[in-house]
C-alpha cells in the first residue's frame, strides 16, 4: 500500500512539474492563462499535504506494530510465569519447604435413659498443622477447639512437635507428644478414625492410658527378614498427681518433682496383616501441693524429714495390644494396668494433707469391625459398616474414681461412609457400674466426623 | 533439703539418648546425598507402594483417595505418618511415590 501511494505521487509530482514548466511559457504570452497557473499552484500545495498525511499514517502503522510485539512478549512472560505458578501448586517437587493442614471436626446428639440428659453435643474442631523441611525436620501441631457445657471455647494443644529424621531408622521426637502407649490415644482417637463415639472406659482423659507427655523420645523401625520391629522409647515429665488423688497422664509444661518418666513400646509384625505390640512406662509421682505450688517459678524441693518415704510414689504400667486387618474386616485389642504406690498428698479433701493408699487400673477393650463392601450389590449397603466393641475399667484404692469410672462398656454401632474421611455413626452404648448402688446407665449416640 | 542427684534410671536414659543421637548424626553425615534420579519411581516401586498403602494405612483408618492431596501435600503427610505409624523409610517412599502418581 505504501509502495504504491510513493509510485502515484512520483507521477504526479513529474504531471504537474511539466504542466508548470508550460504554464510559465504560457504565462508570458496568455493573460488568461494565469487563472489556470494558480489553479496548479493550489493543487501542488494539496499535493505536499497529501504526502504529509502519507509520511504521518506510516509512522503510526509502525508504532501500532511495535506496541503489539510488545504486547505478544509480555503475554508470554505471564504465561510462563503462570505456568510455573501452577507447578508449584499442584507439585511442588521443586520445594525444599512443603506444609500439609490436615485435621478433623466432629458433631453429634447423645441421649441417655437417665432424666435431664439428652443433648446435642457441638464435638470438636482439631485442626493440625504439619510443616516439613526437606527430608530432614516436620514441625507437627494439633490444637482442639470445643464447646464446654457451660457455652464457653475450650482451646487445648493436643501436640505440638518436632520429628527430626536422622536417617532411615530413627527418628527424635522432641516437644509435646500423644503417648506411644498403647495404641489407642496415638492413632485411633480421632473421631473420623474412632469407629464408636467415644474411647473405651480407661483409654480417655482420666483413665489409665496416657493422653499424652512432654518431652523427647527416640523412635522408628528395623526391617527384620521380610518384617519389621518398630519402636518408641520416651523420657518424659510423666505423671503427675491431681488434686482428687488420682493419677493425671497428660503432658504438662513443666514436671513437678523433677523425676523422668521412661515408658515406650515395641510393636511387631507376623504377618503383614496382624501387629502386636507391648508397651511399659516407669516414673515416680509426688504429692500434688496446691496450684500456688505447682505453678511457682522455681523447681519444687521434696522434703527430705519423711521417715516413711512417702514423698514420692513409684508408678508403673504395662500393656500389650493388638491389631488385624484384612480386606473389610477389622479386629484390634488393649490391655493396659498400673499401680502406683502409697503416697503422702494433699487433697480437696484434706487440704493439709493425707497418705493416698496404694491404686491400682486395669482396662481393656476388644473391637470388631466389618465394611459390607462385598454384600450385595447395593451401594448404600456397600458403605455399612456394624461394629461391636467390649471393655472393662477396674480401679481399686479410691473410692471416689472407682464409683465414677469402674464399669463394664458394651457398644453397638453402625457406621456409614459418605466418602473415605466422612462418616455418619449412630450406636447404643451400655455402662454397667461396678460399685453397688451406682444405676446402668443406656446411652443413644449420633456423630458426624469429617477427617481432612 | 534433699541434694539433687542423676538418679540410675535418669543417668542411663540420657546416656541412650545421647548415643543415639550420636549415631544418627554419624549416620546423617555419612548418607550419600539423595540424587534426583534415584527420587523418579520405577512402575514396581508403585506396585510396592500400593501393597504399602493397603497394609499400613488401612490397619487403623480408611483409606483415603490418593486424589485428595497435591504431590507436595502427600510429601508431607507421609512423613509425618512415617513418624506416626514407625514406617520402615523404603515403605514411605514406595508408599508417596504410589500417591504422587495415583492423584
Amino acid at each position: 500500500m505504501r509502495k504504491i501511494l510513493c509510485g502515484t505521487s512520483a507521477l504526479a509530482v513529474i504531471f504537474f512539474a511539466s504542466l508548470d514548466a508550460n504554464a510559465q511559457s504560457i504565462q508570458n504570452t496568455d493573460p488568461s492563462s494565469q487563472a489556470l497557473l494558480e489553479r496548479i499552484e493550489k493543487l501542488e500545495s494539496e499535493l505536499n499535504a497529501l504526502r504529509q498525511a502519507i509520511s504521518q499514517s506510516a509512522q503510526t502503522a509502525d508504532a501500532a506494530q511495535a506496541t503489539a510485539q510488545n504486547a505478544i512478549k509480555t503475554v508470554n512472560v505471564v504465561q510462563k510465569q503462570t505456568a510455573k505458578a501452577m507447578q508449584g501448586r499442584y507439585s511442588g517437587a521443586e520445594s525444599d519447604a512443603k506444609w500439609h493442614l490436615a485435621g478433623y471436626a466432629d458433631v453429634g446428639f447423645v441421649g441417655s435413659d437417665r432424666p435431664g440428659a439428652d443433648s446435642f453435643v457441638t464435638g470438636k474442631f482439631n485442626p493440625g498443622f504439619h510443616f516439613q523441611y526437606k527430608d530432614l525436620l516436620v514441625f507437627e501441631s494439633e490444637l482442639e477447639f470445643s464447646t464446654t457445657s457451660d457455652g464457653e471455647t475450650a482451646t487445648e494443644l493436643e501436640y505440638s512437635q518436632f520429628d527430626i529424621i536422622l536417617n532411615d531408622y530413627i527418628t527424635v521426637v522432641a516437644g509435646k507428644y500423644l503417648s506411644p502407649i498403647g495404641q489407642f490415644q496415638e492413632r485411633l482417637h480421632p473421631s473420623w478414625i474412632n469407629k464408636i463415639q467415644g474411647a473405651p472406659a480407661g483409654f480417655g482423659h482420666d483413665g489409665v492410658q496416657p493422653t499424652s507427655d512432654t518431652g523427647v523420645q527416640v523412635r522408628g523401625a528395623v526391617p527384620i527378614g521380610k518384617s519389621r520391629l518398630t519402636y518408641s522409647l520416651a523420657l518424659g515429665n510423666g505423671p503427675r498427681t491431681t488434686s482428687e488423688g488420682g493419677v493425671a497422664l497428660e503432658g504438662v509444661g513443666r514436671d513437678d518433682n523433677s523425676n523422668k518418666s521412661l515408658g515406650g513400646r515395641l510393636g511387631f509384625f507376623p504377618i503383614p496383616n496382624l501387629e502386636i505390640g507391648g508397651s511399659y512406662l516407669t516414673a515416680k509421682v509426688g504429692g500434688y501441693e496446691g496450684e500456688a505450688v505447682a505453678h511457682a517459678e522455681t523447681p519444687i524441693q521434696v522434703s527430705s524429714d519423711d521417715p516413711l518415704g512417702l514423698d514420692q510414689a513409684r508408678y508403673t504400667l504395662w500393656g500389650m495390644d493388638g491389631a488385624y486387618s484384612k480386606g473389610a474386616l477389622s479386629a484390634r485389642f488393649e490391655y493396659l494396668k498400673s499401680h502406683r504406690g502409697t503416697l503422702f498428698s494433699i487433697t480437696g479433701e484434706e487440704p493439709l494433707g493425707d497418705v493416698l493408699p496404694r491404686l491400682g487400673m486395669e482396662a481393656w477393650y476388644g473391637q470388631v469391625s466389618y465394611r459390607l463392601s462385598n454384600v450385595g450389590d447395593s451401594d448404600f449397603l456397600h458403605n455399612l459398616e456394624p461394629v461391636i466393641r467390649y471393655g472393662q475399667f477396674r480401679i481399686s484404692g479410691h473410692d471416689e474414681l472407682e464409683e465414677e469410672n469402674a464399669q463394664d462398656r458394651f457398644n453397638v454401632g453402625l457406621n456409614y461412609w459418605l466418602a473415605p474421611t466422612i462418616v455418619a455413626k449412630a450406636g447404643l452404648e451400655w455402662r454397667n457400674f461396678k460399685v453397688l448402688g451406682v444405676d446402668s446407665e443406656q446411652l443413644y449416640q449420633f456423630q458426624i466426623a469429617y477427617g481432612f | 533439703m534433699k541434694q539433687s542427684s542423676l538418679s540410675p534410671i535418669k543417668g542411663a536414659s540420657l546416656i541412650l539418648f545421647l548415643g543415639v543421637l550420636l549415631m544418627g548424626t554419624a549416620s546423617m553425615a555419612a548418607s550419600p546425598a539423595k540424587s534426583k534420579a534415584s527420587q523418579k519411581p520405577d512402575p514396581m516401586q508403585v506396585v510396592r507402594g500400593a501393597k504399602a498403602w493397603k497394609n499400613n494405612c488401612g490397619r487403623c483408618h480408611n483409606l483415603r483417595s490418593p486424589k485428595e492431596l497435591t504431590d507436595a501435600e502427600w510429601d508431607v503427610s507421609v512423613t509425618h505418618m512415617r513418624v506416626r505409624a514407625n514406617l520402615l523409610a523404603p515403605e514411605a517412599e514406595d508408599i508417596k511415590a504410589f500417591l504422587k502418581a495415583s492423584n
